[in-house]
Order: structure tokens, then sequence, then C-alpha cells
């Protein structure tokens, strides 16, 4: 298939983009922005692994085509980290041991971003809704729980 | 989480807190390295082509429709491999082991072996390639039911080939039996063990409550959520070979790659970087064929398996089939045990046959019993390890047995549980001794638990269609063994840098920190441990079998008290001090209660490395080897609700109760035990291989394989009992396998307490517990 050139808007900067037009965002981020922080752990749409946001909302990237994207503001867990300094979740989910082998974690935190965006003060059990697109085989969620938890209610640990 | 039984110990700065994962900041940013983010120039990205057949006879393979893709430079077949074999063999050919069955060479014998690989210059462009390949094939006859497979007039999975590998079980596994291999006549029982003890028949006479049934198990899958990976890169100038890849042990993977290659370790490098997740899974499955790959295309080539791949073509978790028998007096005291265990191990050999049987019979003080373990092959594809292999299979079985003979004698079945739960010093079925174990104090931790105290008041809040239940079990794991080596090294400003070849998955690297940084007397943040490779770093065995801590963390601790004494030697001679007189405080040696006469860590560094120094670098080593395994038992309750209308099962609640001899860090632990829990839920309720009847997966992608969500588990409830192991550091044990063993008996339990009847198959899905509650028709599909 023929490349094509576009841009994409990816954690407040632009790039160039020169890929096939069927190339997913997660491949297009991936492999031609090499920003490998978003996983692939299905390519179709069942782990949350591949985590992005669009324009503010969750998306699986997996299900997206990257020129989809264009004109969009995405953001990546690289791109959750202000000058240096950790967002309060990604602070949590290391206070709260709420990683082990920390494949899912970047979708993880997207997702529990999302989640206080729109919900600022949830429930566990919400919580626990919020993120059920995410799976994780390590932790048994409840310490994420713990950590989303903990930045929702101000708790700091 | 509670910490309970902590027996009086030192006080510890560094060990025993819940310290931060050291590697965390780099896991929440996304700049962690995992193998699918490696990308090297002029790399060629694999796509296998995988078997539609569960048994069939290759026929032709015709690439040249795969190569008229723009994009395509290669096919490679079975024929090719031995291109890329030093003295020119090819271990493709009438393969003994699933290991050297890189690619099916004639026959296919499992529905998702590979039969080609297509090489391309893009991942689209290779599985475009894959797509159009043209396999002609003779479909044979496919031998997919255990029972049916065990039968002497069986057809052959697979033709007979020569010794069979026991690797893949020994990874794991540290016991001292070996199965015999079968007799001469070919069958698909590849290994049969047995132990027995007492005399079967009079356990029996003397039994007043009797309990048999048939449980079997589904395969299932690892879960990891990070596909198997690896990047091989091939220098033809050189000869050099370095692998990437997605391993739970770096050194198992070089040599595996040396063997199936015939390949000279001094020209190879295999690079384990982080690891998302393995649980048994990852071990050389992918790095051999790959690095065939390389070599044969001069170029470096890098295969990620789609999550289907992984499904059907990697080394699932073993289905298994328990008859059993149980016979008990009316006070509780357990009397015969009479089972077996066979597993479905697929075309190949690799399932836990000794390891099953062993565990089934071990944990109860059974004065008579007669066990035996089967390892049956099948066309279903080979099975691997998972956490604590074959285990979930045999506690199903022993678990509901003991559970249901207590409820027909009247007694409390943790009561029960505890009367029989084997001590310190009491026999294995094997005969061999159990060292210091804790399964009596994590029983009882569990008896006295809310959740199981409660049970009458949970069961009285059933409605009519809403039935509640509270079910025990226990579990555990004898724990692995395996020599290990650690260095350590200090900086010129004072801080100690560590490496050692064991993969981190847990937060092991935390762990060892703490551990020198204890020994050193220093702060946390001034001790630093990486992970070398093969060729920067001294030996390390899997990270598997719960025994990284066990064995690498006393390499550490030796470590540290090697670094430290020669510390101490320095120092004596410029102290003008006895070196038995100094201690290590704030960076400093000094001598005992005269803390003015000291030298700071940084000088010493100086003093060994500096321009004309005076004296040799200070460099710790510590070499172990553990001869005494630290077994670990949990005891798990859940609470569920189940659906009598649909057969759909909430569990609502859930505690997990384990023995972890000493925690290091108590927040890695119930990390562990918390992920291990869930883990058994889902087999319990939800996982599992769901083959058609001519043996093809029908659940290839994660949509249809349920692996627990967050909304899916309720809170852990940890609890960790701390009854110190012989010779692990610290006293610690192994955690990481005793928690997957527990739960899946443990909800079956439950179900039966709510339902009043027993689901024979594990997981029990909303259909089986129709069925069991005869709302529902028709039996369970064998085998499925
Ligand atoms: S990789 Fe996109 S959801 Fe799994
Ligand atoms: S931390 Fe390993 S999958 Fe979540």
């Amino acid at each position: 298939m023929a490349k094509i050139a576009y841009t994409l808007h990816v954690n407040g900067e632009d790039h160039e983009v020169y890929a096939e037009p069927n190339l997913t965002l997660l491949e297009v981020v991936r492999d031609e922005l090499r920003l490998t922080g978003a996983k692939e752990g299905c390519g179709t749409g069942d782990c949350g692994a591949c985590t992005m946001h669009l324009d503010g909302e969750n998306v699986t990237s997996c299900l997206v085509l990257g020129v989809e994207a264009q004109g969009r503001d995405v953001l990546t867990i690289e791109g959750l980290a202000q000058d240096g300094k950790l967002h309060p979740l990604q602070q949590a989910f290391i206070d709260h041991g709420a990683l082990q082998c920390g494949f899912c974690i970047p979708g993880m935190i997207l997702s529990g971003v999302a989640l206080l965006e729109r919900n600022p003060h949830p429930t566990r059990e919400e919580i626990r809704q919020g993120i059920a697109g995410n799976l994780c085989r390590c932790t048994g969620y409840t310490k994420i729980v713990d950590a989303i938890e903990a930045v929702a209610t101000g708790v700091a640990h | 989480m509670t910490t309970a039984d902590r027996p009086e110990r030192p006080q510890y700065r560094v060990i025993g807190t819940r310290a931060k994962r050291t590697e965390g900041p780099g896991k929440v940013t996304g700049t962690t390295v995992y193998t699918a983010d490696v990308q090297l120039p002029r790399m060629l990205h694999a796509k296998m082509v995988l078997s539609p057949h569960a048994h069939a006879r290759i026929v032709r393979i015709e690439g040249a429709s795969a190569l008229a893709v723009p994009g395509v430079s290669r096919v490679v077949t079975a024929a090719d491999l031995s291109e890329a074999i030093r003295d020119g063999s090819n271990p493709a050919v009438n393969p003994s082991n699933r290991g050297d069955a890189l690619i099916a060479h004639t026959e296919v014998v499992f529905a998702g072996q590979p039969v080609a690989v297509v090489l391309g210059e893009s991942l689209a462009a290779a599985e475009e390639g894959a797509a159009a390949l043209l396999v002609e094939y003779e479909p044979l006859p496919a031998v997919l039911d255990i029972e049916a497979a065990m039968r002497a007039d069986s057809p052959l999975a697979r033709r007979p080939a020569g010794a069979v590998d026991r690797s893949e079980e020994s990874a794991h596994v540290t016991i001292d039996v070996h199965a015999e291999e079968s007799g001469s006549a070919p069958t698909n029982i590849s290994s049969h063990v047995s132990f027995s003890r007492g005399d079967i028949a009079t356990g029996f006479a003397e039994s007043e409550v009797v309990y048999e049934h048939t449980w079997r198990s589904a395969t299932l899958h690892q879960g990891y959520i990070e596909p198997q990976a690896t990047v091989a890169d091939f220098q033809p100038a050189t000869g050099e070979l370095v692998v990437w890849t997605t391993t739970q042990g770096q050194f198992h993977e070089r040599d595996t790659i040396m063997k199936t290659l015939k390949w000279p370790e001094t020209k190879l490098r295999v690079i384990g970087p982080e690891l998302g997740g393995g649980f048994g899974g990852k071990m050389a499955q992918s790095s051999p064929l790959v690095s065939a790959l390389a070599v044969i295309a001069k170029r470096p080539v890098k295969l990620v398996y789609s999550r289907k791949d992984d499904l059907l073509a990697g080394r699932p978790a073993t289905g298994a089939l328990v008859k059993i028998k149980t016979g008990m007096k009316r006070d509780g005291t357990l009397m015969a045990l009479e089972a077996s265990v066979a597993y479905d191990s697929g075309a190949y050999p690799g399932a836990p046959a000794a390891t099953g049987a062993l565990l089934m019979s071990s944990f109860y003080r059974w004065p008579h019993l007669k066990v035996d373990g089967y390892e049956v092959l099948t066309n279903h594809v080979s099975a691997g390890a998972i956490r604590a292999p074959g285990v979930h299979n045999v506690m199903q079985a022993v678990e509901q047995n003991i559970d249901e003979m207590a409820r027909q004698a009247g007694l409390d079945a943790a009561e029960v549980r505890l009367r029989n739960a084997v001590r310190t010093g009491d026999p294995m079925s094997s005969g061999k001794e159990f060292p210091a174990i804790g399964l009596v104090e994590t029983v009882e931790r569990a008896q006295s638990h809310p959740l199981w105290q409660h049970r009458d008041e949970v069961r009285a809040a059933s409605t009519s269609t809403k039935k509640r239940g509270v079910g025990l079990a226990i579990g555990g794991w004898l724990g692995g063994l395996q020599p290990a080596a650690a260095e350590l090294f200090l900086n010129s400003d004072g801080t100690v840098n560590g490496v050692t070849g064991a993969l981190d998955i847990s937060g092991t690297n935390t762990s060892f920190a703490q551990i020198v940084a204890e020994e050193m007397n220093l702060p946390l943040e001034k001790v630093s441990i990486t992970t070398g490779d093969t060729r920067t770093a001294p030996f390390a065995g899997m990270s598997a079998g719960s025994k990284t801590l066990f064995t690498m963390g006393k390499a550490l601790r030796d470590a540290a008290i090697d670094l430290r004494q020669q510390m101490y030697e320095v120092a004596a001679e410029r102290l003008e001090a006895n070196p038995d007189d100094l201690e290590v405080d704030g960076g400093e040696v000094r001598v005992k209660g005269v803390p003015t006469k000291n030298i700071s860590y940084e000088r010493l560094a100086a003093i060994t490395t500096g321009f004309g120094a005076l004296y040799k670098p200070l460099v710790g080593r510590g070499t172990v080897t553990a001869r005494v395994q630290a077994p670990g038992f949990t005891a798990q309750i859940a609470e569920v609700e189940v659906d009598t209308e649909t057969g759909f099962v909430e569990v609502k609640n859930y505690a997990s109760v384990q023995d972890v001899g000493f925690a290091i860090n108590p927040m890695s632990v119930e990390g562990q035990l918390e992920g291990g829990s869930v883990q058994g839920m889902g087999i319990g309720l939800w996982e599992e291989y769901i083959y058609d009847d001519s043996g093809r997966l029908r659940n290839a992608g994660l949509l249809d394989y349920r692996m627990p969500t967050a909304a899916d588990v309720p809170d852990i409830d940890s609890t960790l009992v701390e009854v110190p192991s012989e010779d692990g550091p610290y006293g610690a044990r192994g955690v990481g396998e005793p928690s997957i063993t527990a739960g899946g008996a443990a909800l079956a339990n439950a179900i039966a307490d709510a339902i009043g009847a027993r689901v024979p198959m594990m997981p029990a899905t909303p259909e089986r517990i129709l069925r069991a509650m005869g709302k529902l028709g028709g039996s369970e599909a064998a085998g499925g």
C-alpha cells in the first residue's frame, strides 16, 4: 500500500508521519514516532494495553487508524508527566505498589486519569467499572483500585 | 492486609518494610523497554503460518503465492532450518520435544503448530504473505480426549520419538521423584509415576465416611498481557548472535539456543528486557526459532506473537482428569486416599505428572494412600508450566472431597483440615520429610477469619434465586531450588551497585536492594541492583518456581557480607584496629564503641580504585546453592452469590492467607498474593480452552478467553503468616506460586455451599452450574 504523509498532534507536539494509511494509531505511534509506552496486548480491543486519549476520551488505539487521529489531540503515557513531575496518579501507582510487570500500567493509568476527569470522586465499585477495559494479570487489581481511590480522595500515601 | 504470627526476630531497618518499587518511575511513564519495543535497522518481520488441523500430514507447501506479495522476502519451512544449525543437522525432523519442533516437519500434531514462517520488510507484508501461503494437508485421526488417549488401542497422537526431554517440568519443580518413561509398546502415556503408603484396603475398611468423584479441569493460558516476542540480530561477519526475548530466564534461553542451533556461547548474547508477565509461560518459546530465522536471513528478525498466535501456539497449562476416592473417620481423621491424575500434555511431554501426584497426596497425613500421575499425549497444543504447574487441578479434587466428607460428617471443614494438616518433619507421599512449614498456622488464621466465622449468616442471607455460600480450600507449593550468583561493587560516592542475571518480574530487584541496604547499613536509595544479560551477569536461574528471592536473595546477602568483610580488612589497616572490632553505620566503617575512629565508604572506594591506590578493588561476591526447599502454603476463603436462574456467580468477598516465611517487602508479597488469588478465580470461574470436535480452539482471542477484569472480582483481603524457613534469606519462602493453587477449589466449595450441588468441571461456568443443579440437560463434552 502506498504511504501517505499526514500530521499527528501527540502530547502537545506536531509530528509528521509518512506511513501506510491502514496502519493503526498504535502502530504509527509505536513504530513511526517511536513512542513505545502504549503496548499491544491483543490488537482486538480487548485488553486496554494500547489505551490513549483522543481529545480527552479514552480509546483503544489498536482499533483506531492513524489517519483518523489527524487534527485531534492524542495523549499517550509519555505525555502525562509534566516538566519531569509525575502526574499524581502515576505517583500513586508507585506509592501503593499498584504495578508489577508494568505492561498494562500505561493503559491502566490513562484509563484511571480519564475516569477521574469524568467522575472525580468515584466509589471503589465505580473505579472497578472504569478500568474494566484494562486487563492486568499481575496485581489482582486491589492495589490499583487503592491507588486511584487515593488520588480521588486526596489521601496521599 | 494483616501480618499474623510474626515471631520474635531481630530489628531490621530496610527489609520487612514496604519499600516502593525502584523501577516504578520507568513503568508509570512508559519509558521502560520491553522486547517488542526493540527495533533494529534492516530488521525483517516474521509471521508464523499455523496449522488449522489437529493432526495431519503436510502434503505440500507452495511458497510462490506468498513470495508474490510485495515486501515478502522469504518463506522458511522446516526443511530450511538446517541452514541455521552449525552442524547442518535439523532438530525439527522427528523431534522428541516441543522445543526442537521449531516448525512442523511433514506432520502437524496440534492445531496451531507453525508450518512455515514468512519474512517480510514490514509486518503487513509478512502477514499478507502468510495469508497467501498455500499449504496442503492430509488429515490424520486426532486424539482429543484424555481417557480415550490412555486406552491401549488408541491411535497415537504422534509418532514415537527418541528420549523425552523433561526440561519444561524441571524448570519449575524441584522434586526427587523421577517418573518411569513408558515401556516398550508405544502408547500415549508418556510418563507414569505412583506413590503409596500403608494399605489402601485397610484404610477404606476403617473409614466411616467415603466420598468418590471424578473431577475435570480445563486447559488454560498463563495470560501474561505481553505476548511472546523475540528480536534476533545476526552479524555474519563476526558470527555474533544477539537475542532480545521475552523470558523468565536469560541463561536458560541462551542454553536452549546453544543446544538447538549448536551455537557457541562465546558468540551468543541473550538479553531479557523488562518482562510483561510470565507465570511459567515465558521459557524459550520463540527465541530458538527467531535466532534460526536471523541466521537464515542474515538480517535481524523480529517476531511478536499476536494474541491469537499466543493462545494457539503458546504452551498453555494442562487440563486434567482426576479420579479420587477418600475416606475419613466420623471424628474427622483422614484415613485413605486413592486417586489418579491424568494431565493432557498435548502433543509433546511437559505435563507435571510427578508434581501433581506428589502434591495431591502430601498436604494431609493420610495413613493409607495410593496415587498415580499420568502424562498423556493428545493432539492438543502441548502444555507448558504455569504458576505451580498441575497443582490447581489436583487441589480442586482433594479440597472438594475433604469439604464434602466434612459436610457429611457434620464437621467444620477448617477443623478437619487443621486436624490432618502436615507438620514440620512429616513425610510427603514420596517419603521425603517436610522441612519447616506453616500449614497449620495458615489454616488457623483462615479458620478465625471473619469470612469463615460468619459463613452461617452469609448462607442465611440467600434468597430463593440468589444463593450465597462460603468455601475454604488450601493449596501449596514445595518451592524451587537452583544455584545463584551475584556481585556488588562499592562506588566512588559510597553507594553500592550490584548485578545479577535474574529477571525482575515481581519486584525482586527492589527486595534485593533492601537486603543489600540492610547488610551495608545504608539507606535504600544508596543501593542499586541491575539485571545484566548473559554476557555481563553471573549465572542466574529462571525467575520461576518461586525461587528468585529465595535463592538470589541469599546470594545478595552473601555478596553484601563479603563486600563488608573486604571493607573491614582495608579499614582495619587504616584504623589500626582488628577487623572483628569494626561495624558499618551511616556510610562509614567504624570501630565499635569509638565512633570517631572511622573511615567513610567514599574514602574506602578512593583508596581501592584511585591511580596508584594501595588496595584491591572491593567486589563482593555471593554464590549459593540452596538444598532445603521452603514450601509455602495458602488457605483461601471465597464468598459467592449464585444466581440460580442464570447460573452466574458473583464473588462477593475473598480472603487469602499465606505463609511467606518472612516478607522482605510486604507490599510486593501482598501483590503476589492478590494477583495469584485473582488468577485462581479465573481458573475457577472463567478461563478455559474450548475446543471443537476436530481439536480446533474456538476461543483464540481475549474476548472469548475470559480473564478476570477489575469489575469481575472483589478486593483481596490478604494475610501474611510468617513461619520462617530454614534456608531462605531471613526466613523468607517463595511466594509466587502458592497463591494460585487454592482459588479454584475455594470457589468450587463456596458454590457447592450455596447451591448444594457439585460442579464436576472447572471452570464453573453458568452452563455447568445450571447442569449441576439439574436445570439443564446434557453432559460435559469429553475433554472440553
Ligand atoms: S492492544 Fe488494543 S485493546 Fe489490546
Ligand atoms: S502489572 Fe503486569 S499486567 Fe498489570
